[in-house]
């Protein structure tokens, strides 16, 4: 059901639409320097000269995904279904 | 991480790679047409497990789609000792020569397996940055934000000039006060707000002026000097005496002793920047002064619609005229301001309060936007019904400009009287101009009367950033300047002393001139 929706959504641009809004609501409620702040802390733990983005990913993806503020998660929910429903076959 | 990119590399860079790394670019990582979405929408799943979210990567040298989280990639690689390129009909790989990186589908990044870890490589990034360019421009997207990297040139300046200022968030650099030649705070207030418009001081402090007259009278590059002055970081006060000769010389009914209008020298001062703007065109001449593109017009000009409708058959005849500031009546003024409009509501708006009863911003800008019937005694030459009917008039923004300057018209000059007008008007620190825009009209007139506010639409909400106020009466008064650095730390500017002011002083002032700013900025 999952794939069926992704296919959907990107098939009609709104996947990439969707991102876009995503990315520009997160720099905007400070979500972003947040993160990368906290990416500067463990470069500086691991060290710059070993340190591989598999490393920061491993350690950020947790942390990012719990500070996505509530509100945002639930617009984003809205538009989605919104525009199923739209596009319903 | 070395930024010079990884040896392995060199593999895969053999026959046409470049036109090969194009294609799954565009086809698979940033799909800009409808066919490739499509073809993404499809092909795009882990050939181990189907699934679609966890990091897909591409082979660079065959079709495989895999996993990253999950390893299937991994797996891949391992097994077929494969790893670059993924453009499988238009590719020969040579027998014995192992190509070992593949291709991140989110991000277009190149993984590679023996080094263990994402390389840059140059050339690479090239055809990348390019490919997601064409994508954005088939999206209709256009340009998007992307961190400036500096030139050779630029490199060879800033190692030539070591000097660094940093800018911490407690630094009040650009802050200075002005002293007073004799009655020239209406020009010294009305400098601080323009010092601290946020893109006037980009375009000054970065230089973009390019000079075409030849004498020294340009009001322009007077304003680049002050900007520099402003932001040298010295703290005595600036003595404005070339600025102030310069507007005598260009707006001859501001000359003198006396106390002017504020108001008044803003429009004369945007009017002669805009005229001595010239050579910053880009190159393109423009000898239409409505159709400039001077830093003047992309920072201050809006578009303002009138529709006049005739009562008789409808017809609406519009028109647009360009604005720098919107001149707001008062209650207390000769003309009557309640009621807004025929039947008008008393909803809130913008978060202002009625409580209290004062008048707010927004209510003047209701009342302005209002339609107006003509009366019987203005009627206008209808072209549908080819006589004079009576029409209703209605002023609306067509186009908003970036910074949108209210003046509220406190200074009464009719025939009988000329007074001050001191009633308080509320105005807000955010400011969301969608009611009173031409496309909000057209939806009501439409029938969509609830109008859903639009979460993700930011393209009318605007911030204040200055506010001219005036104390004393018509004859003999003061102005002064509330500024904004930062993003909530106000000073008020009295002529050569500023001092730190709270929030609440500069919304409890009356206020005169109101200076805001758009929040969100969009790129051409």
């Amino acid at each position: 059901m999952r794939a069926t929706i992704n296919q959907k959504l990107t098939e009609m641009g709104e996947r990439e639409r969707l991102k876009e809004l995503l990315r520009a609501k997160l720099t905007e409620c400070g979500w972003r320097d947040q993160l990368k702040a906290y990416c500067k802390d463990v470069i500086k733990e691991k060290g710059l000269e070993h340190v591989t983005v598999e490393d920061l990913v491993v350690e950020i993806t947790a942390k990012g995904r719990v500070l996505v503020p509530d509100s945002l998660k639930k617009e984003l929910l809205q538009r989605i279904r919104a525009f199923l429903a739209q596009h319903a076959t | 991480m070395s930024p010079a990119g990884c040896p392995h590399v060199n593999g895969f860079k053999v026959d046409n790679w470049r036109q090969n790394l194009r294609v799954i670019y565009q086809c698979f990582v940033w799909s800009g047409s409808v066919e490739t979405r499509k073809r993404k929408a499809k092909s795009c799943i882990c050939h181990l497990c189907g699934a679609h979210l966890n990091r897909l990567h591409s082979c660079l040298n065959c079709v495989f789609f895999g996993c990253f989280a999950k390893k299937h990639i991994h797996e891949h690689a391992k097994n077929k000792r494969h790893n670059l390129v993924s453009n499988w009909s238009l590719i020969r790989y040579r027998r014995g020569d192992r190509v070992v990186n593949s291709i991140d589908l989110l991000y277009g990044g190149i993984y590679c397996f023996l080094c263990q870890d994402y390389i840059y490589d140059k050339d690479m990034e090239q055809i990348a940055k390019e490919e997601q360019r064409k994508a954005w421009k088939l999206q209709g997207v256009g340009e998007k934000y992307s961190t400036w990297e500096p030139t050779k040139r630029e490199m060879e300046l800033l190692r030539h000039n070591p000097k660094r200022r940093k800018i911490t968030s407690n630094c009040t650099i650009g802050l200075r006060g002005l002293i007073n030649l004799g009655n020239t705070c209406f020009m010294n207030c009305i400098v601080q707000a323009l010092t601290h418009t946020p893109l006037l001081r980009d375009f000054f402090l970065s230089d973009r002026h390019k000079c075409e007259m030849q004498s020294n009278s340009c009001l322009v590059c007077e304003m680049s000097q002050l900007f520099q002055e402003f932001y040298s970081g010295h703290r005595s006060p600036h003595i404005p005496f070339r600025l102030l000769h310069l507007v005598w010389t260009h707006a001859r009914h501001l000359a003198g002793y006396e106390q002017q209008d504020a108001h008044e020298f803003l429009i004369a001062a945007l009017d002669v920047l805009h005229r001595h703007c010239k050579g910053d065109d880009n190159g393109k001449k423009s000898n239409n002064p409505n159709n400039c593109n001077c830093i003047i017009d992309q920072i201050f000009t809006g578009g303002l619609q009138s529709d006049v409708t005739c009562q008789v058959c409808h017809g609406v005849s519009t028109t647009i005229d360009p604005f720098w500031d919107i001149s707001l009546d008062l209650p207390g003024s000769s003309t009557p301001f309640w009621p807004l409009s025929p039947g008008g509501d008393g909803s809130t708006l913008n978060g202002e309060s009625h409580l209290t009863g004062a008048t707010t911003l927004t209510d003047c800008l209701r009342r302005f936007t209002r339609p107006e019937h003509l009366g019987s005694g203005a009627k206008i030459k209808c072209s549908g019904c080819h006589s004079y009917q009576e029409s209703t008039k209605q002023l609306t923004m067509k186009k908003l400009p970036i910074v949108a300057c209210f003046h509220l018209k406190r200074f009464e000059h009719s025939a009988k009287l000329r007074r001050k007008i001191t009633t308080y008007v509320s105005f807000p620190l955010e400011l969301d101009m969608t009611p009173f825009m031409a496309s909000s009209k057209e939806s009501r007139m439409n029938g969509q009367y609830q109008q859903s506010i639009d979460v993700f639409n930011n393209d009318n909400k605007y911030s204040l950033f200055a506010v001219v106020n005036h104390q004393g009466t018509l004859e003999s008064g003061h102005y002064t300047t509330f500024i904004r650095q930062h993003k909530d730390q106000w000073f008020k500017c009295d002529d050569a002393i500023i001092t730190k002011a709270s929030i609440k002083d500069v919304l409890d002032s009356e206020g005169y001139l109101l200076f805001y700013h758009k929040q969100f900025l969009e790129y051409e």
